[in-house]
């Protein structure tokens, strides 16, 4: 056997190595997802140990969802052996995400608390209800809002005949 | 400037990487922002609500959630595999693998379609016309209500008398003719299917009755006679669980705390009830849909019958399911804006899912080498990024 066959040899059976090992990593990082998903669906079976607290289960699935992204990214989409450019356009485009949501959260997450100043009397006369111990509130608030609303209508009619 | 001065200067050729993957990347980033727009505004509105429907209120199933996200994540997984087939010049097994990516893409699809159709089949839609979703059971809903039976009153009405009709106009033609047995055998069937067709005419609109005296007509004469009175809102409420129960309150004790609080109060007295009417003697609106009361209720036998199942592994039954033909208006307490964003999320997602599924077809048309490989890793970038948003919105919407 000639130098060069012995090294073209050698380099077949390391890409076949190469080959092997890049489909058991892709393999592995699959089953992780699987798992992952199961993890998820977990919090939602009666085998859950950590009570019935929403808020837990909610930071269990949000971090495991954040898991599997992740997994998603460095591994399926090669970020793992890319260069630094990735930074540049990941990091950015997560503090958009980020910022996107916050910035919704004053006027429209916020527009049921402050007594409901964001609600229109319609809108409040026909909306679900508050849970039992805020309903009171619920009450009071459509009845300022139809005071106010009088009053409104006041001042229109006295605008109207002025 | 001429070309002698390019030669003291080196330049980067700016990104290490080619012109298709650099735009597929800045094409995902901005992808990263829509879809966080999207879920972030289901974040913020969903928990700025009063109130949201549990996932079984509105049909959906956690399990045909978590089957999507392992389809989708074994298409992944495959359209990696197939882009390492072609980089080594395997081509018949690249295009096996992509195939397979196609599949799945497809049976995700197929999944959701179902999915969507049960929604439809339950009047969930987003807005009307189609949407029957109420927000409260207050006078606006029970007003609608009394509007969908009386449709359903002249629809029911115009249909017996074409049937009654027919079945006359055959009846005639026999007593015309000389011999009294001389209906031909088509005859004899369709007077049979008839005679049936007017048996279901007549059941239906004894139904459509039913529930008019016995929820309907009861809640409004209450509210229009004590209008102080909590009984009105509570037979109101009766009326909107008749037609379509709460599926967590299955699993509610009998008598919850505060009706038996309310009883314990000398100052509480129910108000006296139209005196013309038969009222459903119940105090409490959780009684109603409550499995031990459905088991003494004649008419609410059949509907409850299997509904503890029904309670533990999704939707409670009510009137609308065991007469679908009903489809009369759900008071589902913020599901008009969970239908909104739902079906944005999830129709946008789906939206994605077919472009991957259109590009998956276009690149199984190609031989796919080596000099394809690129190609494919671009498509596969922007099917893992589907594949992300899927993964987010699975517990959101189904499990949160």
């Amino acid at each position: 056997m000639s130098e060069h066959e012995a090294s073209h040899e050698q380099g077949a059976s390391h890409e076949h190595d190469d080959v092997h090992n890049n489909y058991r990593l892709f393999l592995t990082v699959s089953v992780l997802l699987v798992i992952a998903t199961a993890a998820s669906y977990w919090t939602f079976t009666d085998l859950w140990p950590f009570g019935e607290s929403k808020e837990i289960k909610r930071l269990w699935m949000m971090a495991v969802s954040c898991f599997k992204a992740s997994l998603v990214i460095i591994f399926f989409m090669h970020l793992k052996w890319e260069a630094n450019w990735k930074w540049i356009l990941t990091v950015p485009a997560s503090f958009m995400c980020v910022l996107l949501t916050l910035a919704l959260v004053p006027d429209v997450g916020m527009r049921v608390f402050n007594g409901f100043s964001g609600y229109s009397r319609e809108r409040l006369m026909h909306s679900a209800e508050l849970p039992h111990d805020k309903a009171g509130q619920h009450h009071a608030d459509v009845k300022h809002a139809d005071a106010k609303h009088a009053k409104d209508g006041k001042d229109d009619q006295s605008q109207e005949v002025h | 400037m001429s070309d002698s001065h390019g030669s003291k200067f080196e330049y980067h050729p700016g990104l290490p990487l080619g012109l298709g993957k650099t735009f597929v990347w800045l094409f995902l980033s901005t992808e990263i922002m829509f879809f966080a727009g999207l879920i972030g505004t289901y974040i913020v509105l969903r928990f700025g609500s009063i109130a949201w429907p549990s996932p079984h209120d509105v049909h959906l199933a956690e399990h045909w959630g978590a089957i999507n996200t392992a389809v989708l994540i074994a298409s992944s997984l495959t359209v990696v595999l197939s882009l390492e087939a072609a980089k080594r010049n395997r081509t018949a097994e690249a295009k096996g693998w992509m195939l397979i990516t196609f599949i799945c893409g497809c049976v995700f699809m197929g999944v959701k379609g179902y999915e969507y159709s049960a929604k439809f089949e339950h009047g969930l839609y987003p807005q009307y016309p189609h949407g029957r979703i109420y927000e409260k059971a207050d006078l606006l809903y029970s007003a609608a209500v009394r509007k969908r039976l009386n449709e359903l009153k002249v629809d029911l009405g115009k249909s017996l008398a074409s049937h009654s009709e027919a079945q006359e106009e055959i009846n005639k033609s026999k007593e015309g003719s000389e011999k009294k047995t001389d209906l031909t055998k088509k005859q004899q069937q369709q007077l049979a299917k008839l005679k049936v067709a007017i048996g279901e005419d007549e059941s239906r609109l004894a139904v459509v009755d039913e529930i008019q005296k016995k929820y309907l007509d009861p809640a409004e004469l209450m509210v229009r006679d004590h209008p102080g009175d909590p009984q009105g809102r509570i037979l109101l409420t009766q009326l909107a669980h008749a037609i379509y129960p709460p599926a967590d309150l299955h699993a509610q004790p009998r008598m919850p705390e505060a009706q038996e609080q309310l009883e314990k109060d000398p100052a509480y007295e129910p108000g006296p009830l139209p005196g013309n009417v038969q009222v459903v003697p119940q105090k409490s609106p959780f009684r109603l849909v409550s499995h031990d009361d459905a088991a003494g209720d004649d008419h609410h036998a059949s509907v409850h019958e299997g509904s503890e199942a029904a309670a533990h592994a999704g939707h409670a039954h009510g009137l609308n399911d065991e007469h679908p033909w009903l489809k009369l208006p759900m008071v589902i307490p913020g599901g008009n804006m969970w239908a909104s964003t739902y079906f944005l999320l999830t129709g946008f997602h789906a939206i994605h899912v077919i472009v991957g599924l259109i590009a998956f077809f276009i690149l199984m048309l190609y031989v796919l080498d080596k000099k394809r490989a690129g190609v494919i890793e671009n498509v596969g970038l922007y099917w893992h990024f589907v594949d992300i948003v899927w993964i987010f919105l699975f517990p959101m919407l189904y499990l949160f």
